[in-house]
């Protein structure tokens, strides 16, 4: 059988964790790797004997070879690179948030349709086991009808970003844009659309950044649902990254956390206590293989542009609504970043 | 030793039967008197904690001389008449949360217990468990630097009985699970509340005429954020009544209060499982230290005005939910 040959774009925090994806699937081959530093290019080419590495990316959306382009990069990059590589014919997964514009997101999606090509926007949490589970009693009726629902996404602030990109409102659109879309954009999928959001928050903590490092919002869903999202990038630096939620519905309740739900502690010397649920079929394992088999096997990816784009119109009012200190129904009527 | 003598004004509300069960603990306290507007529950605490003085009207309890103190745990809407007859008989009192429903009845009670000089504590059993009170400590300290926000939760089950009936209980969740961790978060802050924004959800008890479900954001005058959880969304069958959960994010460090988390897994054949608790007596500290206020004529931790002001932040939640609006403070 041939390989399915893929590239990635951007040698950073996501891309080694797609890397790392990558190299597990049999039917795949990573041709190259793209980052506009080559010193970053090249270690990650090292460290995954990837055979090529470059600095500009037309020369891999150039070559015919490569089926599938991952792109890893800062979210301000997502529109161009996307819809570059999609007017080559490539086959896109894109990482989350799919873009900080609407309109830039509406282009993405309408490139994918022009182009006929794969597009899916990497929301990895439709992968996370503890997810697909609730997913699954969700929708089983188990717990009923979804009324109230509470997540929270805790985190030091992520100082690993590429020249601090993530700390820059205009590149990042700041933690709730950047990471409480995970819950909002679950919560979207368990219980339905979003009809208001109020948010509170700030740059509470991190004086040098843009970047909203604390918000909280609360949400209204068009069937009458309400849900607590709390996101925080500021966290003491040795705090272990903390994932909550709790789901009630008419017929019962359920709640999972990372931490009390790990299979793993390890404790050091002069260090705290590490935990984890290691699984060899992990969420980033299963969200790029059912990327690749939707190329393959010829079906649409499960986490279309068109979903990311409503993710993201909840996460951009939930910036609207804490910038102006008042409740943004939806749906939005013009940009919020930039 | 002289003991702090005890009548208790109702037992509709189920924290009574602690507070009960407390002060027949105590050496330095008595229960004396009873009084009950439902006849068959007068009858069935009178049994359970063996006293004979029982009423029918709590005017002829608060009449006597020999009570030094009474507990007011009716209905939510009954407090305001009892609580003002008890300071003109010069009773000390402690009235449990939510001290009214209204804030002119409210306001009026903390003018009668200042206008006849008796302590007047608001039942914010919270400010008395070991955990809350620690983490006080420690925030003093500034252990975790400057308080930047407060996230908290008070979950329940459906209490049933009369918190349904918005007459009685002046509204469902929100009124009976706001005010202890907004009262705590004022506590911390040593701050008011400047805004709140509140939403009511899709009742998870259809049969219910009041909320069940409710979230409200705040934020204090010097920029302190805050959030409560104030849903009765805890099923029959979970192992615990409820929580008191808040995290606390400072400047350098993060708190995390899970008052109520210090459990035994206990597990019956066919039965769900149960958590049975082994954690701070909050209620034994608070009535501890009521008797301590009124030995060293002291101000109670947490006064009738607190009381007032974690009402108040109550009543603009509602507010809040039914304008869409966000809601300035004072009312």
């Amino acid at each position: 059988m041939e390989k399915i040959k893929t590239a990635v774009i951007g040698a950073g925090f996501i891309s080694r964790i797609h890397l790392d994806a990558w190299k597990r699937l049999p039917n795949v081959e990573v041709k190259a790797i793209v980052d506009v530093e080559e010193e970053r290019a090249k270690k990650y080419a090292e460290m995954f004997g990837i055979p090529e590495f470059f600095t500009d990316y037309t020369k891999v959306i150039e070559d015919p070879e490569i089926d599938i382009i991952d792109v890893c990069t800062p979210t301000y990059t997502h529109a161009k690179i996307s819809i570059d590589a999609m007017k080559s014919g490539k086959n896109v997964l894109l990482e989350k948030p799919i873009a900080l514009k609407l309109r830039d997101a509406d282009e993405i999606i309408n490139t994918s349709k022009k182009q006929g090509v794969k597009f899916m926007v990497a929301h990895c949490l439709r992968f996370w086991p503890e997810y697909t589970v609730t997913k699954k009693i969700v929708d089983q009726g188990e717990i009923g009808e979804v009324r109230v629902a509470r997540a929270y996404r805790l985190s030091p602030y992520p100082d690993w970003s590429w020249k601090s990109w993530l700390k820059d409102f205009s590149k990042s659109g700041g933690v709730f844009v950047d990471m409480s879309i995970h819950d909002v954009d679950f919560l979207r999928w368990i219980i339905g659309e979003v009809e208001e959001v109020y948010a509170r928050g700030g740059v509470l903590k991190t004086k040098d950044a843009t970047s909203y490092d604390y918000v909280h919002a609360l949400l209204k869903f068009k069937n009458g649902a309400i849900a607590y999202v709390e996101g925080s990038w500021i966290q003491p630096k040795n705090f272990p990254f903390t994932t909550y939620l709790e789901i009630v519905g008419t017929g019962g309740a359920l709640k999972v956390d990372n931490h009390t739900t790990s299979s793993v502690i390890v404790y050091k010397e002069g260090s705290c206590a590490t935990d984890s649920n290691p699984i060899s079929e992990d969420a980033y394992y299963l969200e790029i293989k059912h990327f690749v088999d939707s190329v393959v096997k010829d079906y649409e990816p499960m986490i279309s542009g068109l979903e990311a784009r409503k993710t993201l119109e909840v996460v951009l009012a939930g910036v609207k609504s804490m910038m102006e200190n008042k409740p943004v129904r939806l749906p939005l009527s013009g940009e919020v970043i930039g | 030793m002289r003991k702090i003598r005890f009548g208790i004004i109702s037992f509709a509300h189920i924290h009574a039967w602690s507070y009960a069960r407390v002060i027949k603990e105590l050496e330095n306290a008595e229960l004396v008197a009873i009084y009950d507007d439902d006849p068959q529950r007068l009858k069935q605490a009178a049994e359970k904690y063996g006293v004979k003085d029982v009423y029918n009207n709590y005017e002829d309890l608060l009449k006597r001389d020999d009570i030094d103190a009474v507990i007011i745990t009716s209905e939510n809407a009954k407090h305001p008449p009892q609580a003002i007859s008890s300071a003109e008989h010069g009773k000390h009192m402690i009235v449990e949360k939510p001290i009214a429903v209204d804030l002119k009845d409210a306001d009026e009670m903390v003018r009668a217990a200042n206008r006849y000089n008796v302590k007047f504590q608001t039942a914010f059993v919270m400010r008395y468990h070991d955990a809350t009170s620690t983490v006080k400590k420690l925030l003093d300290n500034k252990e975790i630097g400057e308080i930047l926000v407060v996230t908290t939760t008070n979950h329940g089950k459906y209490p049933g009985l009369w918190f349904g009936v918005p007459e009685l209980s002046g509204g469902g969740s929100m009124i009976d699970h706001t005010v202890h961790t907004a009262d705590l978060m004022r506590w911390y802050t040593g701050d008011e509340v400047e805004e709140v924004y509140a939403v009511i959800g899709k009742n998870i008890r259809k049969e219910l005429s009041v909320e069940d479900t409710g979230l409200i954001s705040l934020k204090f005058k010097r920029g302190v954020i805050g959030s409560i959880d104030c849903s009765w969304s805890r099923p029959s069958t979970w192992p615990i009544w409820g929580d008191v959960w808040l995290a606390i994010f400072g400047t350098e460090g993060y708190i995390v209060i899970d008052a109520f988390r210090p459990n035994i897994d206990l597990v019956k054949e066919g039965k769900p499982l149960r958590w049975e608790y082994f954690g701070s007596d909050a209620d034994r500290n608070m009535i501890k230290d009521f008797i301590r206020v009124i030995e060293e004529d002291a101000t109670p931790r947490a006064t009738g005005w607190d009381g007032r002001q974690a009402l108040e932040i109550t009543l603009a939640a509602y507010r809040s939910a039914k304008s869409g609006e966000v809601v300035k403070l004072p009312l």
